[in-house]
């Protein structure tokens, strides 16, 4: 039987138990590099952006800052971090704005707030395998849908957990969730499209 | 958003578990067409590969947590920027100064060559004595000294200088020079060794001829 999160938490913080810490890094460091990986679409970056959300981590469980409570939810304390270090990485280069609670449910534009960073997914579709396609897809969607899409299929995340990480209503996260699958969907559909059309030269 | 379109995300994710409910939103056409769009896209990200860390990275992780590498306290991280963009001035600025140094410079001896009077001084010497141009094997020839001809062979009058009165007094001035050769800084010598001491012109100090 597995232990607890908990658990290994007391065991690194009060025996100082290098394996319980190791344990708890093995058994999340998936949830969370997925989800940074996502967020800033650079597996370098978030390399350096884990690193720093588990320094942060062990300062934390080391007493320096007190922001852990042991509530039973460490993955989604790591997550926190994990987010304020993203943020401030995107922030930093404009590439996040910060929206209201979304409540107003309007999420028709979304299509205005396409990133527009690097080329389009769809161009060079031919050349990908369809997990490269998909993770290009979800490279283009808006980045509070991409979001809920990556708490939810990376970190795994209920709809819950994702409302109260982000600071919105559930019915939000529920409606981001449907218009990322639907234009995920939509986006994939475009692709296979262009996949049978020739090259024209 | 509609309810019922809540409703099946939650049940496709597993959030909502009342099997009755979920047959009784399918029944609804546009619910069970949304439910089957949904469900694909959810299917292919169900079935993404999930990525890790680099090895290396969660090395340094472990090595912290073992107290092994010391954290980088956040004061140090505020820090590393201002390093960085010092370093990025001297990387980037000094050659730039450099260039416009450079540019500066080129301009400002454009501007100073095509000054009128700069110009004009160095025209006639190319346009108007191309015989005195040095050919270039003459800068490694040893060229002895010219010597210089002495003042004194030069005729000091000028052009104009010629009226009588004038011509007199030099006349005077040239016969006293040989004898006396007094300039600044020799030692004086009495008056009545000079040229003409015996003139009426003349006379010792104190002497009375009255």
């Amino acid at each position: 039987m597995h232990p607890a999160d908990e658990v290994l938490v007391a065991r690194y913080v009060e025996e100082a138990d290098q394996a319980a810490f190791r344990t708890l890094v093995d058994r999340h460091q998936e949830r969370v590099f997925g989800y940074l990986r996502g967020m800033v679409k650079d597996r370098d970056v978030a390399n350096d952006l884990f690193q720093e959300t588990f320094f942060r981590v062990i300062r934390a469980l080391n007493k320096e800052r007190g922001s852990y409570t042991r509530q039973g939810k460490f993955l989604g304390w790591v997550l926190r971090i994990a987010r304020n270090a993203a943020l401030d990485h995107l922030r930093a280069r404009k590439k996040w704005q910060d929206l209201g609670n979304g409540d107003d449910g309007d999420e028709s534009a979304w299509w205005d707030r396409l990133p527009d960073d690097g080329p389009s997914a769809l161009e060079s579709v031919q050349d990908m395998e369809e997990a490269d396609l998909l993770k290009a897809c979800i490279d283009r969607l808006p980045p509070e849908q991409r979001e809920v899409v990556l708490l939810r299929h990376e970190s795994d995340l209920t709809f819950r957990e994702i409302a109260d990480m982000t600071d919105c209503s559930i019915n939000t996260a529920l409606g981001r969730m449907r218009y990322a699958l639907i234009n995920l969907r939509r986006m994939m559909e475009e692709a296979k499209r262009l996949e049978h059309i020739p090259a024209s030269d | 958003m509609h309810n019922g379109k809540k409703d099946i995300l939650l049940h496709l994710y597993g959030e909502a578990t009342d099997a009755e409910e979920l047959r009784s939103l399918l029944r609804d056409e546009e619910l069970r067409r949304e439910h089957a769009a949904l469900s694909e896209a959810k299917f292919r990200l169900d079935h993404l590969k999930r990525e890790r860390p680099d090895p290396v990275i969660m090395d340094r992780i472990l090595a912290a947590a073992a107290g092994e590498q010391g954290l980088p306290s956040s004061t140090d991280r505020k820090d590393r920027p201002a390093v960085a963009r010092s370093a990025r001035m001297r990387k980037v600025m000094l050659p730039a100064l450099t260039i416009a140094a450079a540019i500066l410079f080129g301009v400002a001896v454009g501007w100073f060559s095509s000054q009128p009077g700069t110009a004009q001084v160095d025209e006639p010497a190319v346009a108007t004595a191309p015989d005195d141009i040095v050919p270039p094997e003459s800068l490694y020839r040893f060229v002895p000294p010219q010597p210089v001809t002495p003042a004194s062979t030069q005729d000091p009058r000028l052009a104009w200088d010629d009226s009588a009165p004038l011509m007199d007094m030099h006349r005077r001035i040239e016969s006293m020079r040989p004898e006396g050769m007094l300039d600044w800084g020799e030692q004086a010598v009495p008056l009545e060794s000079l040229p003409g001491s015996g003139s009426r012109s003349l006379q010792l100090t104190g002497s009375n001829k009255n």
